[in-house]
């Protein structure tokens, strides 16, 4: 059955939406023409400021003030819904479309319970009185997969972990058995192995119902797995869309290409290089804990246990010089905090050698070690200093190491830009007036302004988009290849750690897992986490698991 | 810093605020020149005038230009006022800076006693100490300073840990960067902002608090032109003439409104991000 | 909210206290007063003065005198008034009476209207009425206590004669004039009061409508009055109560000049009358007693909103 045989549920046709801004209009959306039949999942794929939100916004009809619809129209059943009037929408919304959204933890009420926020959507659609709803919710709970239902009713979403705040939400959107609804970034948010459930739980509730699904997503590889039409949407233009595997096989656009091209693949290795493993290690990290919090006060006084807050347990870990370790784990799994710890940043106990030297404290950090050991942050927003200029940011550390050959300073800071492709010019700016991407290249400008042996790079592109992220890992590739740097790669992204990494250091709750090479880490011989952490991540379609 | 200033005219809080500010401060440095009539000359026949081209606002129960001694009064009452400010908010932002650098139970003993000594009202607080030092303006001052001092360290404490949090801070820990430079170059021009931002509806407190304390009879002494003081005379002859009441106290409100704007656009201008 | 969290927030209020009584007794041991010399007069002889500072443990070191009036007010004893010769307490708590009275009316004034006025300047912003509040507060925040009462007493005693220009009375005595003296005072310690806490209602109000899950509610298809009522305003009101708890320490100022204007027998004014006779008993009783309305008050407060906010758990 294809879906020219049935009447589109939603139908989008030659949309355009533009916001007034002080300096023009701005066009958020341009002639878009999209059509969702039901039981059909359409992906919605596009990066930062492609519009994709705004299309959400304005098939919910809840558009900001300054937004004007220019052209178009959105149908939803054959009904314009541009004409209808607030009341109308008021009883379409949550009944006939309705939405999950990207954070669960934002997207409840903190001071409502779960039961409350759930039976309100029934007794408004449904006319059900309040016992009936909380009934009637308490069903839908365990529909999405909640052990205990009525418990969960009773609860204060701070009192539930994001997964079930996210099933909640899925059961609200499905409450009334809309005709369409629409999932923006729903797992984004979550950790890898909840945001697989919920996508299990998603796909599932939908072959069930024969819901007509939008699913917005900056995640190509997802969307390509759960999703059987794509449609990629670029600066507010729709610029291809058609079956996922056309449009994997035979990308016709030259965004799309780049777009597949940029999404992490664990088949394609990145990196040939392989570091001697005879050499004497760089860095060895031995039995390094740490600790977060002090014993209150009171509980001091009145002699009560308390349990301190662990970030790390015990981990020990080496890098050879030249390579790059990845380490991946889940958010709290600890692998920021060995970052910090091995930067001074957070006390530890045990100890680390550097180059043959022992480090146990941040006292034994000298100079040499700091100028060896360099660390990038993931938000370069709030790692450059916002009222310095980029020029001085950068003559930091060639103040404190001495930077090496002639030239003047300014000569040397260019250099550096240079060395990151970004205009000399640049060194004249500020933090805010440069793009994310751009910001995260200075923030490696001044990591490499000390030629260091070490560089930690704490989640450094996963507040980016793909395609910026890809042109980041490249450039940071790069600079390994000429300058024989070893990096400490953290990230959650297990589809690009297996393309870059030497070897994979699993972290689960402030443990180390265990450490394999890359090649080895989908291997069956893998410890259960890894395994199950292997299994959550969606492999872009078209392409097997890494070639082992 | 013309950018900076096209920032804080852009809000209407700002543009009000600068121009309100701006005519103040000009009063308080060209007042004394321009006042038409000698503020503490005077003239029996003269009282309870209404307003006429000979005296502006009219004239009070001694038969003084009302204009005249709010334009050289400006000076006793917006000086003091920052200066009082200036103080307290040194002082309390070193306690401030002081308790968030030092961290953990040193920081929460400074802390909770800050809140200890802020559950004395400033008002009785200022009250207490020009009591204990003697009435004058002086001592107003100190005063003033004093009860601003517990307030200005806790909002710089807050700042300053925000700030420390960031992690631009952390860059510049692992760089290997001295006490001195994290302080001074990285912090400071990131927490001086919002500090900026507090002092300057602080002072229009202030401007308030030291009517207040005048209008009690213990800051500025009779026949110091006042404004607080000049409310507080009025009051016995304000039956007689409404105008030496209401003028000074329009005086007082006007100089508070200027700075309560001034810092409320400041807050827009400063943010480097906006 | 554990009972450790109680704990510590009731421990909290004895430091507080024990800090403010070491304060006050270092500013009255610095004053310039002999209070032997106070009750006998100037003419008394040196013996009599010796005698009586013996008496009063005046020549005792310092930390005693501290540790005999902290052990005094821990049995209930603040010392006796110099300038009237009596027990300084029960004047004292007498006086509270009437001044939380000015408090408690003026406070449950300034929520009937700074709340609706933060509410609407919030829902309709940017907008004319969001303009106008705007106005208000920021003259009323500029307006001193002592400005106001006097412009209101020439306004709605002098000239317009609908209400009395100061004095007291008490409820039980008449109560129609007694809420007429009451009116002009509560009134006037009202306007600061809500000019701030409108103020912070609506910028409280649209972060909350700004906040996704007020999104959310209304993509339920909940109307715009449902949001508000079921969603928006209870996360938007519960941090007034903070906020009004913290201006306690505001309006207890007012307080003074207000009572002191209206001549209204209460702490403040006794407060002032003790500041100005240097009665040193008179001055370290009033000030204790209104450190601790506001710390008591704070407490209050505080479990108040985490019995309220499911969210807050202290440990």
């Amino acid at each position: 059955m294809t879906e020219t045989t049935k009447t589109p549920v939603l139908q989008i046709d030659n949309y355009s939406l533009d916001y007034r801004t002080a300096t023009g209009a701005f066009h958020a959306l341009r002639n878009v023409s999209l059509d969702i039949t039901p039981g059909e999942i359409l992906g919605l794929v596009g990066e930062s400021g492609s519009g994709k939100t705004s299309l959400a916004w304005s098939i919910m009809r809840y558009l900001p003030g300054n937004a004007r619809e220019v052209g178009g129209a959105i149908r939803l059943g054959g009904e314009d819904l541009a004409k209808k009037s607030a009341a109308e929408i008021g009883a379409i919304r949550g009944k006939r479309i309705s939405m999950v959204f990207q954070d669960p933890s934002t997207s409840l009420n903190p001071t409502l319970s779960v039961g409350r926020q759930l039976s309100e959507v029934l007794m408004r659609h449904r006319g059900l009185t309040r016992k009936q709803a909380w009934a009637e919710g308490e069903e839908m709970l365990a529909r999405v997969g909640l052990k205990t239902p009525a418990q969960m009713m009773a609860r204060m979403p701070h009192e539930a972990s994001g997964g079930e705040k996210q099933r909640v939400v899925i059961a609200t959107a499905f409450a009334c058995n809309p005709e369409c609804i629409i999932f923006d970034e729903p797992t984004t948010a979550l950790d890898v192995i909840t945001s697989r459930q919920i996508l299990n739980l998603f796909v599932e509730l939908q072959a069930e119902t024969g819901v007509a699904s939008l699913y917005i997503s900056h995640d190509l590889a997802l969307v390509s797995r759960t999703a059987k039409r794509v449609a990629v949407i670029r600066r507010g233009e729709v610029v291809e869309q058609g079956e996922v595997s056309a449009i994997f096989h035979d990308p016709q656009n030259d965004y799309t290409r780049q777009l597949i091209a940029a999404v992490p693949n664990p088949a394609i290795r990145l990196v040939e290089s392989r570091p001697d493993a005879t050499a004497a290690p760089l860095v060895k990290v031995e039995n390094v804990s740490v600790h977060y919090g002090r014993k209150p006060f009171f509980a001091a006084l009145t002699g009560r246990a308390h349990e301190r807050v662990v970030g790390n347990r015990a981990v020990s870990l080496s890098v050879q010089p030249g390579e790059i370790l990845g380490i991946v784990g889940e958010s709290g799994s600890g692998k920021s905090t060995l970052a910090k710890a091995m930067t001074g940043l957070n006390p530890f106990e045990g100890k680390i050698w550097f180059d043959g030297k022992s480090i146990s404290g941040v006292s034994d950090m000298d100079t040499g070690y700091r100028k060896d050991v360099q660390i990038i942050f993931q938000h370069p927003d709030a790692s450059l200093n916002p009222r310095h200029r980029i020029g001085e940011i950068l003559s930091r550390p060639l103040k404190l190491y001495g930077g090496e050959g002639s030239g003047s300073q300014a000569q040397k800071i260019g250099d550096l830009l240079e060395q990151v492709s970004l205009p000399r010019s640049h060194a004249d700016r500020y933090p805010h007036q440069l793009s994310g991407g751009e910001k995260q290249r200075v923030a490696i400008a001044r990591a490499f302004a000390s030629k260091p042996k070490l560089v930690i790079c704490d989640e450094i592109t996963s507040a980016l988009d793909v395609s910026v992220q890809a042109s980041i890992v490249r450039l940071l590739l790069e600079l390994q290849r000429v300058h024989d740097t070893a990096y400490l790669f953290i990230t959650h992204d297990l589809n690009l750690v297996r393309q870059i990494a030497h070897r994979i250091a699993v972290m689960y709750h402030g443990e180390l897992v265990e450490i394999a090479r890359a090649e080895d880490i989908s291997s069956p011989d893998r410890a259960d986490y890894t395994r199950r952490l292997i299994e959550a991540v969606p492999i872009p379609a078209g392409t097997t698991a890494a070639a082992n | 810093m013309t950018e900076f200033l096209k920032r804080l005219l852009r809000t209407p809080q700002g543009a009000i605020g600068v121009a309100i500010v701006g005519l103040v401060l000009l009063v308080v440095i060209i007042g004394p020149w321009v006042a038409p009539h000698d503020p503490e000359s005077l003239a029996p026949l003269q009282r309870y005038k209404g307003s006429s081209l000979t005296y502006l606002l009219g004239t009070d129960q001694y038969g003084r230009d009302i204009f005249s001694r709010l334009l050289i009064g400006a000076r006793a009452t917006v000086i003091m006022a920052m200066l009082a400010t200036l103080a307290g908010t040194v002082v309390g932002a070193l306690i401030g800076t002081t308790s968030a650098f030092l961290g953990g139970r040193a920081d929460e003993a400074i802390m909770r006693t800050i809140d200890a000594v802020m559950s004395i009202p400033s008002l009785l607080f200022a009250l207490l100490v020009v009591n204990l030092l003697g009435s004058s303006i002086v001592n107003a001052l100190v005063a003033v300073a004093v009860a601003f001092a517990p307030g200005m360290a806790r909002i710089t404490r807050s700042v300053a840990l925000s700030v420390r949090k960031q992690d631009y801070i952390n860059a510049a820990i692992a760089r290997g960067e001295s006490a001195r430079f994290v302080i001074v170059r990285e912090m400071l021009p990131n927490v001086i902002a919002p500090i900026i931002v507090e002092m300057t509806i602080r002072v229009s407190f202030a401007v308030m608090l030291f009517a207040t304390l005048s209008f009690l009879g213990l800051g500025a002494q009779p026949p110091a032109a006042e404004w607080g003081l000049m409310v507080s005379e009025a009051r016995r002859y304000m039956h007689l003439s409404a105008g030496i009441l209401i003028w000074p106290s329009i005086a007082i409100a006007l100089v508070a409104i200027g700075f309560n704007l001034l810092g409320d656009g400041l807050r827009d201008a400063l943010n480097p991000r906006a | 909210m554990s009972p450790n969290y109680i704990l510590k927030r009731i421990a909290l209020i004895f430091y507080t206290l024990l800090v403010v009584s070491l304060i006050v007794f270092a500013i009255t041991q610095i004053l310039p007063a002999d209070a032997a010399v106070m009750m006998l007069g100037e003419n008394a002889t040196d013996q009599a003065l010796d005698a009586l500072r013996q008496r009063m443990g005046l020549n005792d070191p310092v930390w005693m005198q501290y540790a005999h009036w902290l052990i005094g007010i821990v049995q209930g004893n603040f010392g006796t008034s110099l300038r009237t010769g009596q027990p300084v307490g029960p004047v004292m708590f007498e006086a509270l009476g009437r001044s939380l009275l000015l408090a408690l009316l003026s406070i449950t004034f300034m929520l009937i209207l700074a709340i609706p006025l933060g509410i609407i300047a919030a829902i309709r912003r940017g907008r004319v009425a969001d303009m106008l509040v705007s106005l208000i507060s920021y003259v009323g925040v500029s307006l001193p206590e002592f400005v106001t009462a006097t412009v209101a007493v020439l306004l709605f005693a002098d000239w317009l004669k609908w209400l009395p220009p100061t004095g007291y009375v008490p409820l039980t005595e008449n109560f129609g004039s007694a809420i007429a003296h009451l009116t002009l005072p509560v009134f006037v310690i009202s306007i600061i009061l809500i000019a701030h806490v409108s103020r912070m209602v609506r910028s409280e109000l649209i972060d909350v409508l700004h906040a996704d899950y007020i999104r959310s509610a209304r993509l339920k298809g909940l109307s715009g009055s449902s949001v508000l009522m079921g969603h928006a305003l209870r996360n938007a009101l519960l941090p007034t109560i903070t906020i009004v708890a913290l201006d306690v320490g505001y309006l207890l100022g007012g307080v003074i000049v207000v009572e002191e204007i209206f001549a209204i027998p209460g702490i403040g004014r006794q407060l002032i009358v003790a500041i100005q006779a240097r009665d040193l008993p008179a001055i370290q009783a009033g000030v204790l007693i209104m450190a601790a309305t506001y710390s008591i008050v704070n407490f209050l407060a505080d479990m108040l909103y985490a019995a309220l906010d499911k969210r807050i758990q202290y440990d």
